[in-house]
């Protein structure tokens, strides 16, 4: 009898799938509003997008908006590509996520979008130089941008008389003079391997040229010959972090520095609610990090955290028009950068956390470069071979297999880039 | 019973080893009350007792999981799951484990089937998460029968193994009597399997309770959400909240475990020894 | 009658092969058409014949994982096992508190990747060294994790430690289908510990001794929670698992074509593994 009854649970299965496809294929739209959707990538961040869609959707009858910011929100994009499921707006940061998107065609081109015109020109360029090969068009709206550089203790370097260094002179003066006193210059938390991203990207700006990895692409350059002062100097930071650097990871670092252990930090500004959450009373600054000696050199390291792009697949345009009007309206943009530290990419009176301030006449007068990784494939894991690098401080075979690698995991880019050069030099 | 005496030698084994399990749980209990403001990096402030003894971080976890909704989807999924997994994957160990000694078919689908445990999920991934969209299935069904299919490499092992011990001579007896393959195997031999039934069910159950993969492919942006995936919430790259993240881990870990201790009964009352009698 | 038997098998089997290769061989199928193109997950992608499997054995970061990962499932194996098989027999034995013991014993197994990182990672970062210092052993007072040299080492202590728990319930489920009798019987022959377990105990359990073989090379090969948990493949890069390559470069990175290869040449090799493994058991199980 038992047996019966698995048959019939067998056949009911099968009736029970069939019906689902057949769902599937029937599913129409019964709702008059236009809706929208965007899938965004920042998780931290989840709090300000549930109050947008709250208000958007109280203030606006035709369009009905609905913002999900996912944990891991890149594999479930990937899975709804490929799935040909496309959300009706993206919220991804400027790396090279974003170039292989514009370079799949994923996006849709925005140039028309007249908000533009509020957004700071530097971030514009940057997100054009993201593109893989230039292409025609804007496709991505800069939202928030984010800065690394060293942040510091302000209690601690008022107490002491610290002053903030400008040139890698005085950078290394300061770390000596604090270890004199018997105080960690620096921690780091290189067990977790993109930390080490971090120091790195803040000196690059200064000691390398913005473009070096489109130049390596098209052959001009090498990075042997473009990394080589950046990889000695980062060298020279070790001796003032922790004994074993590579015990520790970025958690770890995070309460270190909130606890008072080191007097500086080299992260990026995202770090503070971290670090905070451990010492709520902590002051801390930032300041650029200098890596040259001349001061005519100095710029900071910002690249786009967030921007939102209009899928190709998006089927109302003006509506997701719309939608950005209402994110980017000045109002919000203060309360997005109130609560992730943030730096806006929107021109215009904001105003800015208090540890920025160290940063602040860069931004104010558009003096940003864009991070160096955000042209690193990932599966290259720039971040894992800077670790072994630092553990083996071994300049010449880091820059070797830096270069021979590049070779290998950009090949695909590289024939892409000297292709469109070939052809675009015929016209 | 040969000896009725305490083994006090396992005893001490037992007790010495429990320190490897003892420790780890008081830590994660520790913090779990303890506030992200009482974390430090120093071995006397980490064992330190919290210095409120609050659910604050219990309420919080669960507000921000969605428990309850959360708890009623994985356990909707998991005993699924095990159920179908139970009832089918025994029939076939059954169909596979008395066949595959003397038919090459049989032989070649134990071990074509088998071999599936070892395809990495990760080229399966992509594939499945078209397919399963292609077939209508990107919901909680769709997670389900990938789980029966996921696990039944594993099962189909441990049931196979299990009918070695199984004396042919019970089905044989059964036959006698004039009962059908089918029935001989719903009265006499699937009774008999209910410690491997437990077991199944154990690992089966474990292994769904906590996958985060499955369902973040595959009900990737549906706002279905099993405790796994809410529990993602607590952390990112940038920032960890280890407090709420602990409380909700523990408080996640209570349905699996009375599960396994109800699980742990029907492996003892293992019924081999006085059928075989 | 035997007509009837075998048409129920057939009936059986034929439906729940069709689910399987549904859900399972025709994705894998689909995965290996990924692997001879350079298909990055997502957009249009091109042919690349066996171009990605050519690179494949000429890639060290390849390369070296396969050595990683075989060196942590071998050595990972031995010890789950045999601790495993000790645990079982205890827990099997008469004790006190018996379901408290078992239950404790369990539980390594559910607690959540975040938790059993953050722990180990604390204590092999803070506890260990601070107790290495305390009683003097030079070799410990630096984080084990730091040091590419000790680092799997670590990955394997976490890695038994959480898979004991499954492999002693298994051997506890076999430890129940060996009958009260042959104890019996041995007992009046005078073998007693050793003596009794080689003898009598383990003969009858070695079907559930190669499945927990199959299970831990599949588990340890297919090693990537705690890699993940512990170490994300650091530090210098040694202790990238072959699944985390697959994942981390295939899925999350723009490699999917390559990494289908290298997961393709991956299940060759685990396949074949096991199956030398199964016929060197069944040989086993058929000498006793």
């Amino acid at each position: 009898m038992k047996g019966k009854r698995i048959k019939y649970l067998g056949a009911a299965l099968c009736c029970i799938m069939t019906a689902f496809v057949i769902q599937g294929c029937g599913k129409a739209a019964n709702d008059q509003k236009i809706e929208i959707e965007i899938v965004q990538y920042k998780p931290e961040a989840a709090a300000y997008f549930e109050m947008v869609e709250d208000e958007f959707n109280a203030t606006h009858d035709k369009i009905s908006l609905k913002i999900s910011s996912p944990n891991d929100a890149m594999t479930i994009l990937r899975t709804r590509f490929i799935r040909e499921d496309y959300p009706d707006m993206i919220g991804i940061g400027g790396d090279i996520n974003y170039s292989y998107f514009v370079d799949a065609q994923i996006l849709a081109d925005v140039s028309d979008y007249k908000g533009l015109a509020g957004i700071n020109q530097g971030y514009l360029d940057i997100a054009e130089s993201l593109e893989l090969v230039p292409t025609e068009g804007t496709y991505i709206v800069p939202y928030a941008a984010n800065a690394a550089g060293v942040l510091y203790n302000r209690d601690m370097f008022e107490e002491h008389g610290w002053q903030i260094p400008e040139t890698w002179d005085e950078m290394k003066a300061l770390c000596e003079e604090i270890k004199a006193e018997g105080i960690l210059p620096f921690y780091f938390g290189f067990k977790d391997t993109w930390t080490c991203l971090a120091p790195w990207n803040a000196m690059a700006v200064e000691l390398s040229p913005s473009d070096t990895a489109k130049q390596v692409n098209s052959g001009t350059t090498n990075f042997t010959k473009e990394y080589r002062e950046l990889s000695e100097k980062y060298l020279e930071l070790l001796p003032y972090g922790p004994a074993d650097p590579f015990a520790y990871g970025y958690n770890d670092a995070c309460t270190a520095f909130a606890r008072g252990e080191s007097a500086m930090y080299p992260i990026g500004s995202y770090a503070t609610p971290q670090i905070l959450s451990v010492n709520p009373e902590m002051k801390i600054d930032s300041f650029v990090m200098p890596a040259s000696d001349d001061k005519e050199e100095r710029t900071l390291n910002s690249g786009i955290d967030l921007g939102f792009c209009v899928t190709a697949d998006c089927k109302n345009k003006e509506a997701a028009y719309e939608v950005l009007d209402f994110l980017l309206a000045d109002e919000n943009i203060q309360k997005y950068i109130d609560a992730q530290n943030a730096v806006p990419c929107k021109t215009g009176e904001f105003q800015l956390s208090s540890m920025l301030d160290g940063m602040l006449e860069f931004i104010k007068a558009g003096n940003m470069t864009d991070y160096q990784d955000h042209y690193y494939p990932s599966e290259m894991a720039v971040d894992a071979q800077l670790q072994t690098f630092l553990i083996q401080q071994d300049v010449d075979a880091f820059l070797k297999k830096f270069d021979t690698d590049w070779q290998r995991y950009n090949r695909d880019i590289i024939r892409l880039v000297q292709a469109y050069e070939k052809e675009h030099k015929n016209v | 019973m040969i000896t009725k005496k305490t083994n006090h030698a396992a005893m001490i084994l037992l007790i010495l080893g429990l320190s490897t399990i003892v420790f780890p749980l008081y830590l994660t209990l520790v913090i779990a009350f303890k506030q992200p403001t009482e974390m430090t990096n120093s071995i006397s402030g980490i064992l330190s007792l919290p210095k409120v003894w609050s659910l604050d971080n219990f309420r919080e976890a669960m507000r921000v999981t969605d428990f309850w909704n959360s708890l009623r989807n994985s356990l909707v999924i998991t005993l699924a799951a095990v159920g179908l997994s139970i009832g089918i994957h025994s029939i076939m160990g059954y169909a596979l484990g008395r066949n595959k000694a003397d038919s090459k078919f049989y032989s070649f689908v134990y071990l074509f089937i088998v071999s599936g445990m070892f395809v990495p999920f990760a080229i399966l991934m992509m594939p499945l998460a078209k397919q399963t969209a292609e077939l209508g299935l990107a919901n909680w069904f769709g997670v389900i029968i990938l789980y029966v299919v996921f696990y039944m490499p594993m099962n189909i092992l441990l049931y196979s193994g299990y009918l070695v011990n199984i004396p042919m001579a019970l089905e044989e007896a059964a036959k006698v009597d004039g009962a059908s393959t089918w029935t001989t195997y719903w009265k006499i031999i699937f009774p008999i399997m209910r410690p491997m039934h437990a077991t199944v069910a154990v690992l089966t159950a474990l292994a769904v309770w906590n996958d985060v993969m499955t369902p973040l492919v595959i009900l990737a942006g549906s706002g279905q959400n099993t405790l796994p995936l809410a529990q993602l919430n607590f952390q990112t790259q940038f920032g960890t909240n280890y407090n709420l993240a602990f409380a909700s881990y523990l408080l996640s870990l209570i349905p699996i475990l009375i599960f396994y201790v109800i699980c742990q009964k029907q492996i003892l009352n293992g019924v081999v020894n006085g059928a075989v009698k | 009658m035997k007509n009837e038997r075998k048409r129920t098998f057939l009936l059986i089997t034929v439906p729940i092969l069709a689910l399987f290769v549904c859900f399972n061989t025709i994705p894998l199928i689909r995965g290996v058409i990924y692997s001879f193109t350079n298909f990055k997950g997502f957009g249009s992608y091109d042919w690349v014949g066996f171009r990605n499997y050519i690179d494949l054995f000429s890639d060290a970061r390849v390369g070296k994982s396969y050595l990683f990962t075989f060196k942590l499932a071998i050595v990972s194996t031995i010890v789950t096992n045999v601790t495993a098989l000790l645990l079982a027999l205890a827990l099997n034995s008469k004790i006190r508190a018996k379901s408290f013991f078992r239950g404790a014993y369990f539980l390594p197994n559910i607690l959540g990747a975040l938790v059993v990182g953050y722990i180990f990672n604390y204590f092999f970062t803070y506890i260990l060294p601070a107790l290495a210092s305390m009683i003097g052993v030079e070799s410990l007072k630096s984080s084990i994790l730091s040091d590419p040299g000790s680092a799997w080492f670590g990955i394997m202590i976490v890695c038994a430690w959480q898979a004991i728990a499954m492999n002693t319930i298994i051997y506890i489920s076999g430890l129940q289908t060996v009958p009260e009798d042959v104890y019996e019987a041995g007992g009046l022959d005078g073998a007693t510990g050793w003596k009794q377990f080689k003898h009598l105990t383990f003969p009858l359990i070695i079907p559930f001794f190669s499945i927990n073989m199959v299970l831990c090379v599949k588990n340890f090969l297919m090693v990537f929670d705690q890699i993940m948990a512990l170490t994300k493949g650091g530090p210098a890069q040694s202790t990238e698992s072959i699944s985390y390559l697959i994942y981390n470069n295939g899925m999350s990175g723009g490699q999917f074509g390559f990494q289908s290869a290298n997961a393709v040449v991956f299940f060759i090799v685990i396949v074949c593994v096991s199956v030398a493994q199964m016929k060197f058991s069944g040989k086993k199980e058929e000498q006793l």
